[in-house]
């Protein structure tokens, strides 16, 4: 049996915007995916939790500008916590030209605000089979 | 797909079917002197004044704010030097959640989604040089934290000499934007903080004349995917939850605080079901007031409003695309007699708006004011059969979706069990549904996508310094003031917030004594239970 490919999907921080993370979450999970919703989140818990649930995706939803120092909070703790087959995927009000550093830090990919939610899905799905294949 | 076999060919945004076209039959039972009036006349369908933009042009209030306090204070000059009309301040997301910048939680923040502002000092920094005494300012933050900003603010205005019979301008204040909409870490749960916004309501009706102690914001349920008739199904019921509280304190009669309350709604990209949607609004409130509450006053009647353009519109692909849909969604909110209107900044799927962004904004408004002649005649609009079908459409599908809340409880009941919540992600989820079908077309989305990004726009960035500077200042601050009377001020606070009298002048003397934001919401998180929020999600 396939198993089911599972997401935490947080806001680092306190900023209260949840809609992108919401929609994504009810994408993903209409796609078969298993997604944890975790809402706001010190990005150290994000990572405890992340190891703790087992998890092959975390999703990061930020839409109040703080994102570099945010996700590299989370990559950090990510870290820490010995993680090395979890992907990271990023949305919200990301600006076109921080893309590639954040690649470069170590997020998988990156979704601004307005991307199509099949996209996203198809990203993650594509990660899954490589991640199966270079098992 | 093609656009004329989806939905959209023939429904409205909010779903609502409609025909190829309209003629008097579609309002057969339509009573002129009943349904409509003259505007400024019952039931004020064509608006709350009698020459409406003639005798005053909506203001323009562009609300912004980031970063630190004086950088802020530049940007607002720079806003008003170009014409803007009113003030409205956007809270970082550390103050909107009642924290100080040196709180751990913070440490990211400040200053990140909006200006941070944790005392009187950083208050007085923000309007420094602004003529408050003749401009209006709209104090948007959470409920939770409303309360204590416009302390500060009201303060502030004292501290510059301009008295709190004069003072004007606005405070959110409203029950659903921090709970459903957004999320607040550590709050207190709703019976508490709707007391708080009733004191506010009812010492500003009492003190502050000319200050709208709330702003129902149905902007953020609609934000939050609710469709037309959900948001002012949802608007009302909230009004009259709060009016239901004030009135069962038996303290002020219905005409004593009428005149003070005031709306925010959305303008969404549906051109004519919006202007029905305004239309619809005026005439449902002085329906409510009139027949329910028995209001007599005719500012209790009249349907106050602001409208900002829908930010869950924009999107980054083509991004000056949005300064099309955002000069639209203006003409719908002018053409349906809005009080004031924000328009959004066509880089904000990006980034906070630059100064080119919010200056395209104000010019968008001053082009639509004073160039296209729409605001010479008012509610233009008025008798063409579809506008007129679509607003009964809109109020009666208001009405039911008012009348189920009702049912269920009421606002509080549906705030504390979740209802609320699982009914706007419903929406939220069903329109993204239609927008992956196509079913909903979203140019440069799904459809006339490009594969590269025709344009290269500058991206505005907040001081990445602020949480260093802002929690430098309120440490200092700490150390500055008369320690002994903030501590007197707060345990006064927390004994007038204990005895349920009205807490707004034991918080007036705390931000006075420069209290800071994070220690006076702590007083009440010390005395009241904590909220958890009931999104299942």
């Amino acid at each position: 049996m396939e198993t089911r490919t599972r997401v935490l999907m947080a806001k680092p921080g306190i900023d209260g915007h949840w809609r992108g993370a919401k929609i994504v979450t009810t994408a993903l999970r209409d796609a078969g995916m298993e997604v944890i919703f975790a809402g706001n989140m010190s990005p150290e818990a994000i990572a405890k939790v992340a190891v703790q649930e087992d998890v092959d995706v975390v999703g990061l939803s930020i839409l109040a500008a703080g994102h570099m120092r945010l996700i590299q909070r989370v990559l950090q703790a990510l870290q820490e916590e010995k993680v090395k087959d979890i992907a990271v995927v990023v949305g919200g009000t990301i600006p076109q030209e921080d893309i590639p550093r954040l690649k470069e830090l170590g997020v998988d990919g990156v979704f601004p605000s307005g991307s199509k939610t099949e996209l996203i899905v198809e990203f993650v799905k594509q990660k899954m089979s490589q991640k199966k294949s270079s098992v | 797909m093609e656009y004329s076999a989806t939905k959209s060919a023939t429904t409205t945004g909010s779903n609502i079917p409609v025909k190829e076209v309209y003629t008097p039959e579609d309002i057969e039972e339509f009573d002129y002197n009943r349904d409509l009036g003259l505007p400024g006349k019952e039931p004020y369908t064509r608006g709350i004044y009698s020459n409406m933009y003639r005798g005053k042009l909506w203001t323009i209030r562009q609300f912004s704010g980031f970063a630190t306090p004086e950088e802020t204070n530049k940007r607002f000059k720079y806003k008003y030097e170009n014409g803007e009309t009113g003030f409205s301040i956007s809270f970082d997301s550390v103050t909107e959640n009642g924290l100080d910048p040196d709180d751990p939680r913070a440490e990211d923040e400040v200053g990140q989604s909006g200006v941070s502002v944790s005392s009187l000092a950083d208050m007085e920094t923000v309007f420094q040089g602004l003529p408050i005494d003749k401009v209006s300012t709209a104090v948007i933050t959470s409920q939770w934290t409303s309360p204590a900003l416009a302390a500060m603010y009201f303060a502030m205005a004292e501290k510059l000499g301009v008295s709190l019979k004069e003072v004007n301008g606005t405070s959110q204040n409203d029950p659903y934007v921090f709970t459903l909409c957004c999320n607040v870490i550590d709050c207190v749960t709703p019976p508490h903080l709707l007391r708080l916004s009733v004191d506010l309501i009812e010492w500003c009706a009492q003190e502050v004349p000319h200050w709208h102690p709330v702003s129902f914001a149905s902007y953020n349920y609609r934000e939050n995917g609710c469709n037309a008739h959900q948001e002012l199904g949802m608007l009302f019921a909230n009004a009259v939850g709060y009016i239901e509280e004030e009135l069962k304190r038996n303290r002020l009669k219905i005409d004593d605080f009428g005149p003070v309350l005031s709306f925010h709604l959305a303008a969404h990209n549906d051109f004519f079901e919006e202007i029905a949607k305004f239309r619809a609004a005026r005439r449902m409130w002085y329906k409510l007031m009139k027949e329910r509450y028995g209001a007599q006053d005719p500012r209790s009647l009249a349907f106050r409003f602001h409208v900002q353009t829908s930010g869950s519109t924009h999107i980054y692909q083509q991004v000056l695309n949005n300064s099309v849909r955002l000069a639209y969604q203006v003409l719908a909110a002018a053409l349906g007699g809005a009080q004031s209107i924000h328009c959004n900044s066509y880089d904000e799927p990006v980034c906070l708006p630059t100064d080119q962004g919010v200056l395209l904004s104000i010019r968008t408004q001053q082009i639509a004011q004073y160039e296209t002649n729409i605001a010479n005649v008012a509610d233009p609009l008025g008798g063409s059969y579809y506008m007129e079908w679509l607003t009964n459409e809109v109020e009666k599908r208001a009405w039911e979706y008012f009348q189920e809340i009702e049912h269920r409880g009421g606002l509080l009941e549906v705030w504390q069990s979740g209802w609320m919540h699982r009914e706007a992600a419903n929406a939220m989820e069903e329109r993204q549904r239609e927008i992956t079908s196509g079913e909903t077309k979203i140019v440069g989305l799904n459809c006339f996508e490009m594969a590269e990004e025709p344009y290269q726009v500058p991206v505005f960035r907040p001081n990445p310094q602020s949480t260093e500077i802002q929690a430098d200042k309120v440490r200092k601050l700490r150390q500055e003031r008369d320690n002994q009377k903030v501590k007197q001020c707060l345990e006064n606070l927390r004994q007038v917030s204990l005895s349920g009298e009205n807490v707004m002048p034991a918080l007036m003397e705390a931000v006075k004594a420069y209290a800071t934001l994070g220690e006076i919401q702590d007083v009440w998180r010390s005395i009241y239970p904590k909220w958890k929020v009931p999104i299942e999600y």
